[in-house]
């Protein structure tokens, strides 16, 4: 019978404490009295086979201790969904603040590796982010259960009916803010240091002195960019929050088209003594400003196009709300 | 290949919905069996009698549930020059059971039209 309280010995090394006694106590029982039947029906004691047979069926100690104890979680059914969302745009807040923390390295002068170098911080503040979720959700999970939280949720303040609209996946929304991003310090750590945009044309062009004159403009935009697109990966149903985030982001284009127009000369010759070089950037210079001129149309209708459809969908709730009423 | 995946998978689905299916039953053959005091392998054998086969991983817990619940009381006694744990329905126990025996009449009634 060695076999059995060794089998009964792992058992109560893995049951709650307050009850292993009366438990193993119950089970020993059981197993002595399935025993005695069994010798009875073979007429003779058990063999070792047939003990570890008369165990298997019993399952692992382990096995057998866990259906004795409550079903655990750290978050439960009702918290998950909640959690996970949360989860998901903190991780999303994350990578963005450390975006805008690398545009501001590129910004304040830094080389492109340096600011780029920012965002391989990523995983431990990942890391970070993960435990600081889950640890606060769990508690809440834990006393939410003990004080029993009301659940006072009404049918009436749901969000209204949104129209289905062919909406970017989220792997397409990482990778173009992704992109944005990479673009974004390139274009900052450009303008100071500018083979990086000219490249070997370097030789013959270089940027004008309104580009460092709009420069914390420039900064202000692209992290106004950065951040519509994290809205649409954060947010994807605040539709109304990223229309007018749209707005703001044209008007911002328009006043940095508008200095642009007005500075004059965008490009400069890298010699100004050569003619021939001077004619090229007079050129460049001219199709540039006709090109921001088609730029302005384009975003001006962008904005209108906007403005209609913000209206509209406000009306329509309007109409709706009295229509309900 | 894939039929063999997709009749393993099958065979997980159904044994799982087997169990589930069996988990309510289960409970209420016990309470039943309960109407008269027995203890663990007796209530075991039983319920096997009657074609209901319960292994002790499953039953002890289940008891100790039951107990936990106020639907089951249970004492600790000498028989056959060992000591045993006797458990019976209490004032509680009786009631839900009615009260579930009803609702399993009316679940199988119905089931019986729908299959």
């Amino acid at each position: 019978m060695e076999l059995i309280e060794r089998y009964l010995q792992a058992l109560k090394f893995a049951l709650p404490a307050k009850q292993r006694d009366d438990i193993v106590k119950e089970l020993r029982d059981s197993i002595l009295s399935q025993v005695e039947e069994k010798e009875a029906e073979v007429g003779h004691l058990l063999t070792e086979d047939d003990q570890v047979a008369l165990l298997k069926k019993l399952g692992s100690p382990i096995h057998l201790a866990s259906r004795y104890r409550k079903q655990q979680h750290m978050i439960g059914a009702t918290m998950f969904p909640i959690y996970w969302k949360v989860l998901k745009a903190s991780l999303g807040l994350a990578f963005l603040v450390l975006i805008i923390a690398s545009v501001a390295t590129a910004a304040a002068g830094k080389t492109l590796t340096e600011s780029l170098g920012v965002l391989f911080h990523y995983p431990s503040v990942a890391l970070m982010t993960f435990a600081w979720i889950t640890l606060v959700f769990s508690a809440l999970e834990f006393f939410g259960g003990r004080l029993q939280l009301k659940d006072t949720w009404d049918p009436r303040k749901l969000p209204p009916l949104v129209k289905e609209s062919p909406r970017k996946s989220q792997f397409e929304l990482i990778a173009q803010l992704l992109i944005q991003a990479i673009f974004s310090v390139w274009w900052l750590v450009g303008l100071h240091y500018q083979y990086l945009i000219l490249g070997p044309g370097i030789a013959f062009l270089q940027l004008g002195p309104v580009w460092q004159t709009i420069y914390p403009l420039l900064v202000v935009t692209v992290v106004a960019d950065l951040a519509l697109t994290a809205s649409l990966l954060v947010r994807p149903l605040w539709i109304k929050g990223q229309s007018i985030s749209r707005l703001v982001m044209n008007a911002l284009s328009l006043v940095v088209i508008y200095f642009l127009i007005n500075a004059g000369d965008l490009f400069m010759a890298a010699d100004p003594s050569v003619a021939r070089l001077q004619a090229l950037v007079k050129i460049v210079n001219y199709w540039t400003h006709i090109g921001l001129m088609i730029t302005v149309v384009v975003i001006v209708i962008k904005m209108v196009v906007e403005i209609v459809k913000l209206v509209g969908r406000r009306f329509a709730q309007v109409h709706h709300a009295t229509v309900s009423l | 290949m894939q039929h063999t995946v997709e009749a393993t998978t099958n065979t997980e689905v159904l044994e799982n919905l087997r169990l589930e299916l069996r988990r309510g039953c289960l409970i209420l053959a016990v309470l039943a069996e309960l109407r008269e005091e027995r203890y663990g392998y007796t209530l075991r054998k039983a319920l096997a009698t009657q074609g209901m086969e319960i292994d002790e991983g499953t039953l002890y817990p289940l008891l100790r549930r039951l107990e936990n619940q106020g639907l089951l009381v249970s004492e600790w006694r000498e028989e056959e020059k060992r000591n045993k744990r006797f458990y019976s329905l209490s004032a509680d126990g009786k009631l839900i059971l009615k009260q579930l025996a009803a609702e399993w009449k009316s679940i199988n009634a119905s089931l019986e039209g729908i299959l």
